[in-house]
């Protein structure tokens, strides 16, 4: 890698140029003879003007929070949720303990056990969002997809423990019926085009 | 020499001892075979072939696992065949494996999946039609067959080591599964060691299952607190829930060369929990103050135990411990004679043996580890075990090859008929000789009921026999004539190449013995028990004035049956008091309990090492480097045998105090697993002596005390003794494990 750019500390020869700026006043007629450039010369009403007439054309750009909010980004790291089948509407953690492991701020906890019907079944489920950084490693990590990010960045509340509840964070069953549960787009999400590159098993029978 | 085998392993100079293969000499010299089926202490199962070598001059492959090397031979393990070879195995062994590794218990420390993951197996090019298999639940142990890769390591393991032989493989081609042999449902010890040796999570702990994962779980090693084997185990702890305190949530054993009963296994969750009560613990500090005596029980520390004594030094109390008193007499009487304070014989000495007596003990309940020794060695060695005891154990049934029925009570006769037998030949002092002459053999043959014929099958047996081991149980200790059995059996050692195993009762048996000076037993008023009974309780059971914590809740050493001084470590912590802050508080200043592990008594054979020098673990080869062996010392040499008494008589309805398999005392029946069958077991016979039927509930009375009982008749047992379990109510070790009992049912 080449160096001179950096090292080159001429800047003047990399297209910079000095502003012509007049030169401030120093005595005091000077400094008189501004003040009454400045205040008669009515630049207060070019701005005034503006105003007025953006105000008249009745285009404004100010969004209206919190009547109106912003879409934010697909990749956008809120407090997590947990997504249910497409399929079933069951919920898709398997328990498997991935995001637990991998959480650098230790903040997931989860207890496992065998359900009525021998499937692994998650107990208990809990996020300390006091201690969360919202990095993404455990919806990354997520075998299932079943560990995602929202949008939900309005975390006032009294208490913290509000939205860390396993019941919380899960797609609500009336929206899953709705078919209204979003995909999450971070990392860890299955990129467009993955069902062409899975390698199918042979089935001689 | 011509016992040792030179040859080549990838031009790299080998040697082999005879009877090696040629994987065991590739993994001595730290050359990789990779192996899928293999396990160390069994014979070779040979079902995988993933050990396949080339030799040169040979055509195809050979299985190195089971192959001993020739000398000279040039051996290859890595060629471009073998490599495709191997990963073909890997790749049929992955075809329609279930993906479900994500929830699988065996995840993280799979084998399969290592091996997957090192033979690079990314993608299933082989295929065969699946088929429907069923998950089995077989009590503690649960069978997935679509997991399993027919290893077949738990079916070597169960037969050869453990003896339980409760497992086989149903053969079928692709649709091979393991079930249980000769019956419906698994029916077996419940040892779990199949558990351990499965390389995938087709054998896993029912109660394990789904609740935890291998990377969430620390690992503590430890030993095993139930049995005077002291088995080398790792606690594995985790979090209990989401805002649980820690809490065990499985055992694992080095199964690659140690096993572990299903007690050690499954019953792990015994610990005490407690907060700092200081109002108890003053109210203890002044009991122990103002007490005449403590009485504890073996389930106790090597250093809390010399905390005791120096209580004792420092305020004059008397130590009450039968268990220990009288296993202390019964080795320094052994000791009068053989002139050594241990006794000679191991556990690994057991295993490399061919002759085994084993006499006064119910073995396969009092301590599995030396059933598994036992049965190891029938299979490796093709040892003769000859069973003396007056109950048959079925469990012994497939490893003795010769049960040698004696009456109740005869021991003193048992011994000296086989002392008379054994140093038949010997050279032997003249006092010994004029002993062994002036036995009245008839006598002892008709009181005992061992007859000359029994006796003179057993030479038979041993004649090509030469490495032979004796093992003594603990109905002796508390056996009237104990001491001079003791000294019928230090004469045996001297004098044969018989070496001598002496089992104790409890964890620490062996280390309280060397470590206290014990008082008998009196039944005097203001006593201080420690895991005991008392007029001041402290316990790490239930209902105590002063909690204590339990032995996986301390740091210590204990002394187990092979004279080892073996590490315990904190699995769980405990909040409350120790009996070291008793001991600050009356004087006795250091500040941890195990400050005392190097100050234990040089004199009884400890070395001076501190308890954070102590190592913990085997090495990869199977070296034990737990702890460290008792040095020998000598003793003086001034016991004389006296001669026998005449052989008591037990008549009537006798009741040998005998726990159920996997139970051990009141800290296994503490654990949730763990079977608790409380209820008189006896023969049909039994029944009809003491006139009572299957399922009635009945009042014991011993000389000491009354119990209640509910009678199940077992057909596996014969003759009137009954077995009374001792581990809900404790085992009252001055007492003669055999005992005339009166029978009332209850109506």
């Amino acid at each position: 890698m080449k160096m001179e750019q950096f090292n080159d500390r001429n800047v003047a020869d990399n297209g910079y140029f000095l502003v012509d700026i007049e030169d401030y006043p120093t005595d005091g007629w000077g400094k008189f003879k501004r003040v009454v450039k400045r205040s008669f010369r009515g630049e207060l009403f070019v701005g005034l003007w503006v105003v007025l007439r953006e105000m008249i054309k009745f285009d404004i750009h100010t969004v209206q929070y919190p009547e109106e909010k912003l879409p934010i980004g697909p990749r956008y790291r809120a407090v997590h949720e947990m997504k249910r089948l497409w399929e079933s509407d069951t919920e898709r953690c398997i328990g498997c303990g991935l995001c637990e492991k991998i959480c650098i701020s230790d903040c997931i906890r989860m207890d496992t056990k065998i359900d009525e019907n021998s499937r692994k079944e998650v107990s208990e489920y809990t996020i300390n969002l006091g201690r969360c950084i919202f990095c993404g490693y455990c919806a990354e990590v997520c075998p299932e997809l079943a560990i995602t990010h929202g949008g939900e960045y309005e975390n006032a509340s009294q208490q913290r423990e509000h939205f860390v509840d396993y019941e919380y964070m899960l797609t609500p069953i009336d929206k899953m019926k709705a078919g209204t549960q979003m995909e999450f787009e971070g990392f860890g999400a299955i990129t467009p085009h993955e069902d062409e590159r899975v390698k199918k098993t042979p089935l001689a029978y | 020499m011509s016992k040792i085998i030179n040859f080549k392993i990838n031009d790299k100079d080998v040697t082999a001892s005879k009877g090696e293969t040629i994987l065991q000499a590739a993994r001595k010299h730290d050359i990789y075979i990779p192996t899928m089926c293999y396990i160390s202490k069994t014979s070779a199962c040979a079902s995988c072939r993933i050990c396949s070598v080339e030799v040169e001059g040979v055509e195809g492959f050979i299985l190195s696992c089971n192959t001993p090397p020739t000398e000279g031979i040039e051996v290859k393990t890595n060629s471009t065949e073998l490599e495709v070879e191997r990963t073909n195995i890997m790749k049929l062994y992955d075809v329609n494996h279930p993906l479900e590794c994500g929830v699988c218990d065996k995840s993280g420390e799979c084998d399969l999946q290592n091996m997957t993951l090192e033979f690079n197996v990314s993608q299933q090019e082989f295929s065969a039609r699946d088929q429907l298999r069923k998950t089995e639940d077989w009590g503690l142990i649960n069978y997935d067959p679509a997991l399993c890769i027919m290893c077949e390591k738990c079916v070597h393991v169960c037969n050869e080591v453990i003896g339980d032989d409760a497992i086989e493989v149903k053969f079928g081609g692709y649709s091979s599964v393991i079930i249980p042999k000769n019956a419906e449902t698994l029916d077996c010890t419940f040892c779990g060691e199949c558990i351990a040796v499965c390389p995938v999570g087709a054998l896993v702990s029912s109660d394990f299952k789904y609740r935890a994962n291998a990377w969430e779980l620390s690992r503590v090693p430890s030993t095993c607190a139930h049995c005077s084997a002291g088995c080398a185990l790792e606690y594995e702890t985790r979090h209990a829930g989401a805002n649980g305190d820690d809490s065990i949530y499985r055992v694992k054993n080095n199964f690659e060369f140690n096993s572990l009963c299903g007690a050690g296994r499954f019953g792990f969750d015994f610990e005490n929990r407690a907060d700092k009560d200081e109002h108890a613990f003053t109210k203890a500090v002044d009991a122990i103050k103002n007490t005449n005596a403590i009485r504890f029980s073996s389930m106790i520390t090597n250093e809390e135990a010399h905390i005791l004594q120096l209580l004792k030094e420092k305020l004059g109390v008397k130590l009450f411990n039968e268990d220990a008193r009288l296993y202390a007499e019964f080795m320094s009487t052994y000791s009068s004679v053989s002139g050594k304070l241990h006794h000679s014989a191991s556990m690994d000495a057991i295993k490399q043996a061919d002759a085994i007596i084993v006499i006064g003990t119910r073995i396969t309940t009092d301590n599995p580890m030396i059933r598994y020794a036992i049965r190891t060695a029938s299979q490796h060695n093709g040892a003769k075990v000859v069973y003396a005891h007056p109950l048959e154990d079925v469990l012994m049934k497939n490893t003795a090859t010769q049960f040698m029925k004696y009456e109740v009570g005869t021991e003193e006769g048992v011994m000296a008929l086989l002392a008379n037998e054994l140093l038949k030949n010997s050279d032997v002092d003249e006092q010994t000789r004029t002993f062994l002459n002036d036995l009245d053999l008839g006598y002892l043959e008709a009181e005992s009921n061992v007859g000359d014929d029994e006796l003179k099958l057993m030479t038979k047996s041993f004649q090509r026999a030469n490495k032979h081991v004796l093992v003594i149980g603990s109905d002796i200790f508390a056996h009237m004539r104990a001491k001079n059995i003791a000294k019928l059996a230090a004469l045996i050692e001297k004098y044969t190449d018989f070496s001598l195993l002496i089992v104790p009762a409890e964890i620490n048996t062996a280390g309280v013995a060397l470590t206290c000076k014990l008082d008998i037993d009196e039944n005097i008023s203001n006593v201080v028990a420690y895991n005991a009974e008392g007029d001041f309780i402290m316990s790490s059971l239930k209902d105590a004035d002063l909690a204590m914590p339990a032995l996986n809740q301390v740091e210590g050493t204990v002394v187990n049956v092979d004279n080892q001084v073996l590490p315990l470590n904190v699995a769980l912590s405990f909040d409350g008091y120790i009996l070291n802050d008793i001991a600050n508080a009356l004087g006795i200043k250091k500040e941890n309990t195990i400050d005392y592990t190097k100050e234990l008594d040089n004199a009884k054979g400890f070395k001076s090492i501190a308890f954070d020098d102590l190592e913990n673990f085997l090495i990869p080869y199977g070296e034990d480097k737990r702890g460290y062996i008792l040095d020998e010392v000598t003793c003086n040499m001034d016991g004389t045998i006296e001669e026998i008494e005449d052989l008591p008589e037990f008549n009537g309805t006798v009741v040998y105090q005998c726990n159920p398999v996997l139970q051990f005392n009141e800290f296994t029946n503490k654990t949730h697993q763990l079977e608790k069958d409380t209820s008189l077991r006896g023969s049909a016979q039994f029944a009809a002596a003491a006139r009572i039927a299957d399922g009635d509930v009945i009042e014991i009375s011993f000389a000491s005390k009354t119990i209640q009982r509910v009678f199940k008749q077992d057909d596996e047992l014969k003759g009137t003794i009954a077995l009374n379990p001792t581990f809900d109510l404790g085992q009252d070790f001055s007492r003669y494990r055999f005992e005339k009992s009166k029978i009332v049912r209850v109506v």
